[in-house]
Formats: C-alpha cells, sequence, structure tokens
C-alpha cells in the first residue's frame, strides 16, 4: 500500500519484481537502472548474492518532485526466485502496491513459471493482498533465447486473464523492460489518483505520471 | 511494527556517537568543523538515503565543501543502509518463520491431542464391543444349552410318558385283581395280611406314578420349546407348574403360598414365560432357605392388565448388587452355583412380551419381584 507522510509531502511506492529463479528479475532491474533518466534516481542496490544469485533482494529507488511539491519516490525490489527463499520473497512482497512477474519464455521452463506465479497468487493472499486488484504486468522475458514458445500461443493463453495483453522483453539487451515497466505505471496510476487525487490536487495526470518516472536518457 | 523496507532516519543508519567520529574525520581531512543534524539549517546539503532525505550536512567555515561532504556521508550511509536492510529483513523473516513454527507447533500438538483423544475412545470402544461380543456369545450359548436341555426334557418326557401311561393303569388292574383274589381267599388269615401289605404297595406305587406323570407334565410345559408363534397362555397355569417344578426341586419343604386371580390369557410364548417364573421363584427359593414363606399372587391391575406379584421375606438384595441385578452374568452365588443369567433372561423374556421387570428389596426383610405384561 502507497505510505504517504502528509507533513513532508512524501508518497512512497513499492513494485516488486517477482517470478520463477532465473528469469532476469535483477537483469530488469540493472536495464531500468541503466536506460532511466528520471529526476530522481538512487543507487541500485544489490544486497548480498550467492554464485550471481539474489539471496534478500534488489533495489531501485527512483522519484520525481511535482510542481505541486509532492515527493514521489518508487522503489523497484527484485525477490530471489529460488524456491526455498519463500520467506524472503513473502517478506518483500508485503505492502506491494505493484508487481511485475517476469517468465521465462523457454519452453522448458513453463511448469517453473506456472509455479512461480501460483507462488505468488500463495503469496499475496497471505499478505492480505487481493490478486484481483493488484496492478500487474506479466512480462515474457529472453525472447532472444532459442527455443522460446511463439508471442501469439503465449497471449492467447493468457488471453482471458486480467493481464493480458502480456508484456515480451529480451532483458538482457534491453529489450521490453522498459514497456513493461510503463504497462505498470499505466496500470498503477488509476489506483493512486483515486487515493491520492493527483490529477486535482497534485496537477500529475496519467501522461506526466507515467512519462516522467520512465523517462529514458 | 516497523517493516524492514520502512525508510531509516539518520539516527538508525549511524548512531550519535558514530556521527561524531564521521565529523571529526572530515574535520581531520578538510580543517574545518562539520554539523549534521536532521533539521534543515540555513544553506546546509542535503544527505539522502535511497533518494529519502535523511539529514542535513553544514560546514560553516566552508560552504564549497557541504556538496562532497554530503556525497561521502551518502556514500557511507549506502554501504551501512545496506547491511541494515539485509540485517532488518532477515530480523522480520526469523520472526515470521518462528511465528510459523509456533502455529504449526500449536497444530500439531493440538491434531495430536485429537487422535490421543481419538485413540483413548477407539480404545474403550473396542473394549465395550469386545465385552459385547463376549456377552453376546455367551448368551448364545446359554440359550443354546437351554435348548438342548429343554429338547432333552421333552424328549424324556415323551419317552416315559407312554411306559408311565401303562404302568398306571396295569396297577389300576393289578388292584383290580388284587381285590378279588383278597375275596376270593376269603378267610385265609395267613395269606390276608400279606395281601392287604400287597394292596398298600400298590397304592403306593400307583402315587409314585401318578406323580411321576405330574412331572412329566411339568416339563412338557416347560420345556414347551416347538411352539415358535405366540399362543394364548395362561399365567396362573404357567404359575402352578413352575411351583411344582421348583417343589420338586427343593424336595417339597418350601412354603409357597399361591393366590391366583382372575386374569386374561395373554399371548405369548409359555416355555419362556415359564422360565421367567420359574427363575423369580428360584432366587426366591434360595433366599428364603427353607425357612421363610413365598407368595405368588396374579391380578390385574388398575389398567385391568395380567400383573404377577411373587415376593419373599428372605435374606434381601443389598443395594449394592440391585444396581447390577439386570446385568449378565452377574451373579453373588458361588462360582458354578449361579449362571448370573436368571434376571437377565427374564428382562428380555419380558420385553419380548412388552412387558416389564422390577425389583424391589430391602437386606434382611424381602425381595419383591413385579411382572407386568403390556
Amino acid at each position: 500500500m502507497p505510505e504517504y507522510v502528509p507533513h513532508e509531502r512524501k508518497l512512497t511506492l513499492k513494485v516488486v519484481y517477482y517470478g520463477p529463479a532465473l528469469s532476469g528479475k535483477t537483469t530488469n532491474l540493472m536495464q531500468l537502472h541503466t536506460l532511466l533518466q528520471p529526476q530522481r534516481k538512487g543507487e541500485l542496490m544489490v544486497l548480498e548474492t550467492r554464485d550471481d544469485r539474489t539471496l534478500f533482494f534488489d533495489m531501485l529507488p527512483i522519484g520525481v518532485r511535482s510542481e505541486s511539491g509532492l515527493e514521489l519516490r518508487l522503489k523497484l525490489y527484485t525477490v530471489p526466485g529460488q524456491v526455498q527463499h519463500d520467506s524472503t520473497r513473502k517478506a518483500v512482497l508485503a505492502r506491494a502496491d505493484g508487481v511485475i512477474f517476469v517468465a521465462d519464455s523457454q519452453l522448458a521452463q513453463q511448469d517453473n513459471n506456472a509455479n512461480a506465479f501460483e507462488n505468488l497468487a500463495d503469496n499475496l493472499q497471505k499478505v492480505g493482498i487481493d490478486i484481483e486488484g493488484l496492478p500487474l504486468v506479466v512480462q515474457f522475458n529472453k525472447r532472444d533465447a532459442p527455443g522460446v514458445l511463439e508471442e501469439d500461443e503465449l497471449q492467447s493463453r493468457w488471453a482471458d486473464t486480467p493481464w493480458s495483453p502480456l508484456c515480451m522483453a529480451a532483458a538482457i539487451n534491453g529489450e521490453g523492460v522498459v514497456e513493461s515497466f510503463r504497462v505498470l505505471l499505466d496500470r498503477l496510476y488509476p489506483i493512486l489518483d483515486q487515493e491520492f487525487q493527483l490529477a486535482e490536487v497534485e496537477g500529475i495526470s496519467s501522461d506526466a505520471f507515467v512519462r516522467q518516472l520512465s523517462m529514458v536518457g | 511494527m516497523r517493516n524492514f523496507d520502512d525508510d531509516p532516519t539518520l539516527a538508525e543508519l549511524l548512531p550519535p556517537q558514530r556521527q561524531q567520529d564521521l565529523l571529526q574525520l572530515l574535520q581531520s581531512l578538510t580543517g574545518k568543523p562539520f554539523v549534521l543534524s536532521e533539521q534543515l539549517r540555513g544553506d546546509a546539503e542535503r544527505v539522502e538515503f535511497n533518494l529519502d532525505g535523511v539529514g542535513w550536512l553544514s560546514c560553516a567555515a566552508d560552504a564549497r565543501l557541504q556538496a562532497p561532504a554530503a556525497r561521502l556521508v551518502e556514500f557511507i550511509l549506502t554501504y551501512v543502509g545496506k547491511y541494515r536492510l539485509a540485517a532488518n529483513l532477515h530480523h522480520d523473516i526469523a520472526e515470521a518463520s518462528f511465528a510459523e513454527l509456533q502455529r504449526q507447533h500449536a497444530a500439531l500438538q493440538e491434531s495430536e491431542t485429537r487422535y490421543r483423544q481419538l485413540s483413548e475412545q477407539l480404545q474403550v470402544q473396542v473394549a465395550a464391543q469386545v465385552k459385547v461380543i463376549e456377552q453376546t456369545q455367551q448368551e448364545l450359548y446359554e440359550s443354546a444349552r437351554l435348548r438342548a436341555i429343554g429338547q432333552l426334557a421333552a424328549g424324556v418326557a415323551h419317552e416315559i410318558n407312554n411306559p408311565i401311561g401303562f404302568i398306571s393303569s396295569n396297577l389300576r388292574v393289578a388292584e383290580d385283581y388284587i381285590s378279588e383274589i383278597k375275596e376270593g381267599i376269603a378267610g385265609d388269615s395267613e395269606f390276608n395280611a400279606l395281601i392287604e401289605d400287597f394292596q398298600a404297595l400298590l397304592k403306593e406305587s400307583a402315587s409314585g406314578a401318578q406323580r411321576i406323570a405330574s412331572i412329566v407334565a411339568d416339563l412338557k410345559t416347560f420345556s414347551n420349546i416347538d411352539q415358535a408363534d405366540f399362543i394364548a397362555c395362561d399365567l396362573n397355569g404357567l404359575l402352578r407348574t413352575s411351583c411344582h417344578l421348583l417343589q420338586a426341586e427343593f424336595n417339597h419343604v418350601l412354603n409357597i403360598e399361591l393366590q391366583l386371580g382372575d386374569i386374561e390369557p395373554i399371548s405369548g410364548y409359555p416355555a419362556k414365560l415359564s422360565q421367567v417364573f420359574y427363575n423369580v421363584l428360584d432366587n426366591a427359593a434360595k433366599a428364603v432357605e427353607a425357612k421363610g414363606k413365598i407368595r405368588v399372587n396374579s391380578r390385574r391391575s388398575a389398567k385391568g392388565q395380567p400383573e404377577v406379584v411373587i415376593e419373599d421375606n428372605g435374606c434381601g438384595i443389598p443395594d449394592v448388587s440391585l444396581a447390577r441385578i439386570f446385568d449378565p452374568f452377574f451373579t453373588t452365588r458361588p462360582v458354578g452355583a449361579g449362571t448370573g443369567l436368571g434376571l437377565t433372561v427374564a428382562r428380555e423374556t419380558m420385553m419380548a412380551h412388552q412387558g416389564e421387570i422390577s425389583i424391589r428389596s430391602r437386606e434382611g426383610i424381602g425381595t419383591r419381584v413385579t411382572l407386568k405384561f403390556g
């Protein structure tokens, strides 16, 4: 849930990159760190890794200060994808305002995708978040890898879910990363607008919100 | 409770003592004093952690030093904060895991308790079932035994009936002959004494034969096992027969007073009802030990239904035993002397006849058994 500190005019949001192990969550975040040039961008905090695998989480803070003086910050988190780190995933997922689910496009990884998505649904329920009301983007990553499922097939498979259409990405090359992030901002804005009257009170339109936060250098 | 990802304050990232150490180092480096505060003062430089302003750094002596010094502080805070975040997250997870473990432990204990209770209940149920089976087996055995005895008695009665018939008849004819012989040899005093003795012998034999015939008749009634359907039963007749059998069993020493009223015949199994009467009477006979009195009374209840009351002034039944009197195999008699089934059978038979049996007793005063027929 968004954290708003009225006397400091600070609004902090939490976006979590979720998904199976090795699907490219950290890569997404590193690419965002490289590509995005928002008004304010913090350090990419890579907490702890073992053999280049995330143990706790990675975090990238970005932010804008509106003309009305509202200090809007987004903290982008990744979770560890490996099955054994479920407690960590749950702790990071708590109070998320949006989730980008990074799936692996390779044919052999489809079971892992399904399990991870189920795990996401489970953990959302455990931390008290309604998956239906949560801004959620599903990104199929690694489009550049050999033996991936056709986009048409993926799109049609997910067509009946609230998360259609899917985003396609090759995060390693920076493709689709910012696009996925923009889709999430798009889905996040109406909820924030309803709660904080971004358009009326703060003068931040949906377009400005997405543009300013996902400005590319 | 604070969450691991809540923005930390300056003091949380760096305790005041450490802040002073850092400022001291900055002063050593630059030769100028610095002030780090959570409140904005003058033109101080903002110090951020994850884009969140945590404090303000000012250098009154040289404001140009503020910006690079603030970046240095931020650089240090980033690494301090990284450690803090990891530690907090680890703490949160450990606590959550511990809570989860405790919950699971409680659930496990609860389920263990439940299963233990269940197993105890099962054990009790199994024990009860075993008891029921044992009882049923014993009752089955008893009823088969009684049935065998009944059949034997019926067979014996049938076989004895014929010879006793012609023995009685022959004895009567023999008595007639001896009378004629007596007339024919009238006056011969030597034979007269013999013949009179002979007549007495024959009379005694005839009386004995009569008794045998009566016992056989009782046996036939008592062991009336062939009748599978209810038939009209004359309760008074059955009571009489039972009393005869009882007297025979106790060598005719019992003082039994029969007060048989005018009651309707009921529909039932005569053999089984006889058994009921006999069982109750047998208990009464054993209670009085040939010294007291047994009173058998049949009458109509207030509703006009037949009612039989058998009372004695014998030893009575203690309260402890009275509570268990109908339990199968409950007996106070020495091993082998009683089956503990007499009253059990009586109650079941009464239930089969829509009747009921009730017992009142005072130790040392006597016992009254009431048999009500529905």
